[in-house]
């Protein structure tokens, strides 16, 4: 249980980057006129992915 | 000199601790007992409210920007409820009104993000244990002065925070491994429902109905629940770890929590009624040394 719940909380912020603030920067990029929709995901994912690692790695966000 | 004045100008220093205890239980239970409606209708409005949003944004019947200030209304306003159910002031079990309690606490803790057992397990050891740092579980709260306290609020919903790991220890003493499993559940469908929503083209939407109003109704109840009555300076015992204190937005403004130490006293006590109840009980705070600010 510990050792599950240990992981999770590991990989739970990659999940969010991923799953999360990807698309939600990629629709923000959409609403300001930002980039063609390929472009915006492809952003999204780097932002989005590269951020949720580290807070994986680290345990923060901010 | 009006009658409260005369009441709250009383000299008790005087009586013994068990006329003082005698004369405090007599206050507390003159205010306590009934069912708080008020707080009833507070709980059911507030998540029908909040449910109502995501229609009404996605069918563009309001924009974004105000569902998302009432969003931030609306789960601001969560947790107040939910506390009363924590202490079962709506319906103690056993009583008529106890399935009542439990609904309200149940159906309107997970905008929270947290199932209803968890909070209140932790918030009564926060009662048993207030202030103590290694046993209350909101000692993380704790801060130097306001913006620091904003601050530590933040770095405390982080996913390496201590807090993470005070509520676990909280859990595990008191034997409720289970509700760890269920937090999990409640985590994993939060993210699940906010992932849907994004890859479902609504990402925008997800973010100001619910995570960023959530971010921010958090900060504010961190602060005006947990920081604001028991930090800075405040120590551990009955009559010691939290304060009657004023606030710059008021007894609303700050959730009804100028009058905290009422509630630590006598935790069945309906939040409507600790300002009447402080007001009586304050020649005997006076008496106790209390920290009264007002």
């Amino acid at each position: 249980m510990e050792a599950t719940l240990k992981y999770l909380t590991r990989i739970l912020p990659l999940v969010f980057g991923i799953g999360f603030l990807a698309p939600l920067f990629a629709q923000a990029m959409a609403v300001a006129g930002l980039l063609d929709p390929e472009q915006r995901l492809a952003v999204g994912l780097a932002v989005g992915g590269g951020w949720g690692l580290l807070a994986s790695i680290t345990g923060r966000w901010i | 000199m009006s009658a409260s004045q005369q009441m709250t100008a009383v000299d008790l220093t005087g009586l013994s601790n068990a006329e003082l205890v005698r004369l405090e239980r007599q206050i507390a239970q003159k205010h306590s007992g009934m069912v708080p409606w008020g707080i009833v209708a507070w709980a059911f409005a507030n998540l029908l409210c909040w449910l109502a949003l995501w229609p009404l944004v996605f069918l563009e019947v309001i924009p974004l920007w105000l569902g998302f200030v009432i969003a931030s209304l609306n789960i601001s306003l969560v947790y107040l409820p939910t506390h009363e159910a924590q202490h079962h002031i709506i319906g103690r079990p056993g009583t008529r009104w106890h399935w009542l309690n439990e609904l309200v606490g149940h159906a309107t803790s997970w905008m929270f993000l947290y199932p209803f057992e968890v909070l209140r397990v932790t918030h009564l050891d926060h009662h048993r244990f207030s202030n103590n740092p290694d046993l209350d579980p909101d000692i993380t709260n704790h801060a130097d002065g306001p913006l620091s306290a904003i601050w530590v609020s933040i770095q405390q919903r982080q996913p390496g925070a201590k807090r993470v790991g005070d509520y676990l220890g909280c859990l595990a003493r008191s034997k409720r491994e289970d509700l760890i499993r269920l937090t999990l559940v409640y985590r994993l469908a939060y993210f699940g429902i906010l992932i849907a929503l994004a890859w479902t083209g609504h990402a925008l939407e997800a973010f100001f109905l619910w995570w960023l109003p959530y971010q921010i109704a958090a900060t504010y109840t961190n602060f005006f629940l947990s920081y604001a009555p028991h930090s800075p300076g405040m120590q551990e015992g009955r009559y010691r770890d939290t304060k009657n204190w004023r606030s710059k937005v008021g007894n609303i403004g700050s959730m009804g929590m100028q009058f905290h130490i009422v509630h630590h006293l006598h935790p069945y006590i309906p939040l409507t009624r600790t300002p009447a109840a402080y007001w009586e009980m304050r020649p005997i705070l006076v008496a106790r040394g209390c920290k009264l600010e007002m």
